[in-house]
């Protein structure tokens, strides 16, 4: 009896650290919300939420008008598919080269690769942009793509190894009796066995990417292929005093990862954790 | 089969586009940074080799120290702080199970998937002196709430808060997952020893999450190390340089100090930095499982100690490959 009261207590306990550390997560954001649909001159209270007097939905007109919500949102989703294609691609061929191809120099190469895991990705901002300028691809989507595949390509590596090392080489040895290429081998026989492993890597792709913004803040000068972090970072100036609709863009831009998140929150999870267990 | 394997031709195309990714965008830039490491560039028009002139005076910088140090501070402030919260964070969820276990775990890492340029505008309108939550908050409870949280004494402080609030769901995630995969069997069979559940998470938990622990670490180290975004964004380095960091340093140096040689000496340190901390990590991990089993080894017989060698080689692999 006196246990049974015993792990009631714990149970509660259990309750409200739970509940407490949700709310921490997740006021800032409820704050976010609701200051965003109030009028500017309401937000010098000293309450913590505030019922606004009408609800501004033009806030959020403006902020998607203004804010160039939707080129920048076309932009990123352009650039973030694309890099996660190429990564998955480039890392599928380079995983397969490396594990069960024979050649002298694979443990050399893969090591080397995956020693771009251990560079921090700020360093080359400096030469990169003396690089790029260079050559004149400043200002283009390929000022992004190239570092974002780069970047993310050794973490996508290196889960590929450790995937493509699970598959029994059997399946490719009776391919190869079959009259198989190596590279139909590749993408009909082993790529269709890595479903998990090619939505993980996409996955930690995407959020790596999705954020950034400090390179596309230093080689991009006009617009035309700025990301969504831009609305945000464009936004300050030309409203700067109006923090009520800055609250309305910051939501704007904080609600597709939010939304897709909260859709594909067990995928997500399971991606996550297994890249970060594995990687 | 072997001869198909062993085709020069198909393995070079192969590894090609990862190896030309690789050289144009990491290596190569690597390589100019050195070269302009040793100039006085100043980021337009002539220049002069000036050999390690840079690399002598970033020896007596004060700045990039401070930096260090930040670093260093942010790395202790996750291990110290974040760490353990999201590990009984972990655990607990673990216990309590159900929908509620899912829906948590989700609520957690919400400000995971929002872009740093909104968490960091966000946490400069939660600092706001004027109408901030925090400062509300306090007064709420009774407080004066005229704190100002990003000047030169607290910045570093309300750096780790925001980032700490950030990474807090995928480090809870991490070490939920250990716990997860960790053999139910073993909880029975501690539980029908009659140990309580403090007593579970002490004796069982933790040391079979002792891999994952190591992960986590090397990951806020490294992470410290690397810090730069919110930085830029919230304080951008100040005030007085007191949340200055190597990243933004260099960028400072590079694009708004005009000595882009400098910033690029800088760059070359960061990365040497980088590498060092990441194998010295692995080492350190690696030498106090080999300690343990060499003390094994003297123990037992020599046939055992062969078998633990070779799971502890698996074990080190797995280590290696995480860095």
């Amino acid at each position: 009896m006196k246990k049974k009261k015993r792990t009631k207590v714990v149970k509660i306990f259990m309750w409200i650290i739970l509940i407490a550390i949700a709310v921490i997560q997740i006021f800032p954001l409820i704050w976010l919300i609701d200051f965003s649909f109030a009028s500017s001159t309401e937000m010098f209270t000293s309450g913590l939420l505030i019922i606004p007097k009408k609800i501004m939905f033009s806030n959020y007109t403006k902020a998607f008008t203004d804010g160039h919500f939707l080129l920048y949102l076309k932009n990123s989703l352009l650039i973030n598919i694309l890099a996660v294609i190429l990564v998955l691609v480039a890392s599928i061929m380079a995983g397969f080269a490396c594990r069960r191809m024979r050649w002298k120099l694979s443990g050399f190469v893969k090591t080397m690769l995956l020693m771009g895991m251990m560079i921090p990705i700020h360093a080359t901002l400096l030469p990169n942009y003396k690089i790029y300028t260079e050559l004149g691809i400043t200002d283009t989507i390929w000022a992004l793509l190239i570092p974002y595949v780069a970047f993310s390509l050794p973490q996508g590596l290196f889960l590929m190894t450790s995937f493509i090392e699970s598959i029994p080489i059997e399946l490719e040895e009776a391919a190869v009796i079959d009259g198989c290429g190596i590279y139909r081998i590749i993408f009909q026989v082993i790529t269709p066995m890595l479903k998990t492993s090619i939505a993980t890597v996409s996955i930690m792709t995407f959020l790596n990417n999705w954020n950034e913004f400090m390179m596309a803040r230093i080689y991009l000068s006009s617009d035309k292929w700025k990301t969504l972090p831009f609305s945000i970072l464009d936004f300050t100036g030309q409203y700067s005093s109006n923090y009520a609709i800055q609250f309305a863009v910051m939501a704007l831009t904080a609600a597709p990862a939010i939304i897709v998140y909260i859709i594909l929150n067990k995928h997500i999870t399971k991606g996550v954790a297994m890249g970060a267990v594995k990687g | 089969m072997k001869k198909l394997y062993s085709n020069k031709l198909v393995i070079f195309s192969l590894i090609l586009p990862g190896l030309l990714l690789f050289i144009f965008a990491i290596l190569a830039p690597i390589c100019l940074s050195v070269y302009y490491g040793f100039t006085d560039y100043s980021g337009m028009g002539k220049y002069n080799m000036i050999g390690i002139e840079n690399y002598k005076n970033l020896l007596h910088d004060k700045v990039f120290a401070i930096s260090l140090r930040n670093s260093l501070f942010l790395a202790i402030g996750f291990i110290c702080i974040q760490h353990p919260i999201a590990m009984i964070i972990a655990a607990v969820l673990d216990k309590i199970g159900g929908r509620a276990e899912s829906i948590f775990r989700c609520i957690y890492f919400i400000p995971n998937v929002i872009s740093i340029a909104v968490i960091a505008k966000l946490w400069s309108f939660i600092y706001n002196p004027n109408f901030g939550l925090l400062n509300n908050i306090i007064k709420a409870m009774g407080g004066k709430g005229n704190i100002n949280w990003l000047d030169e004494k607290n910045a570093i402080w309300s750096v780790l808060l925001v980032l700490i609030w950030h990474g807090f769901g995928w480090g809870m995630l991490i070490y939920y997952t250990g716990i997860k995969n960790i053999d139910p069997t073993l909880y029975e069979a501690a539980s029908i020893d009659g140990a309580s559940q403090v007593q579970t998470f002490l004796r069982v938990t933790l040391p079979l999450m002792k891999p994952v622990i190591q992960v986590n670490v090397t990951m806020a180290v490294i992470s410290a190390l690397k810090q730069m975004e919110t930085v830029y964004l919230l304080t951008q380095g100040g005030p007085g340089n007191s949340t200055q960091f190597a990243a933004n340093y260099l960028y400072q140096q590079g694009f708004t100090a005009y000595r882009y040689g400098y910033g690029n000496a800088i760059g070359v340190i960061f990365i040497i930095i980088c590498l060092i901390a990441t194998v010295a990590l692995n080492k350190v991990f690696e030498d106090r499982e080999e300690a343990k089993y060499r003390k094994m080894e003297r123990k037992r017989d020599k046939k055992n100690a062969m078998q633990k060698r070779m799971m502890q080689n698996n074990y080190k692999n797995s280590v290696k490959a995480v860095s």
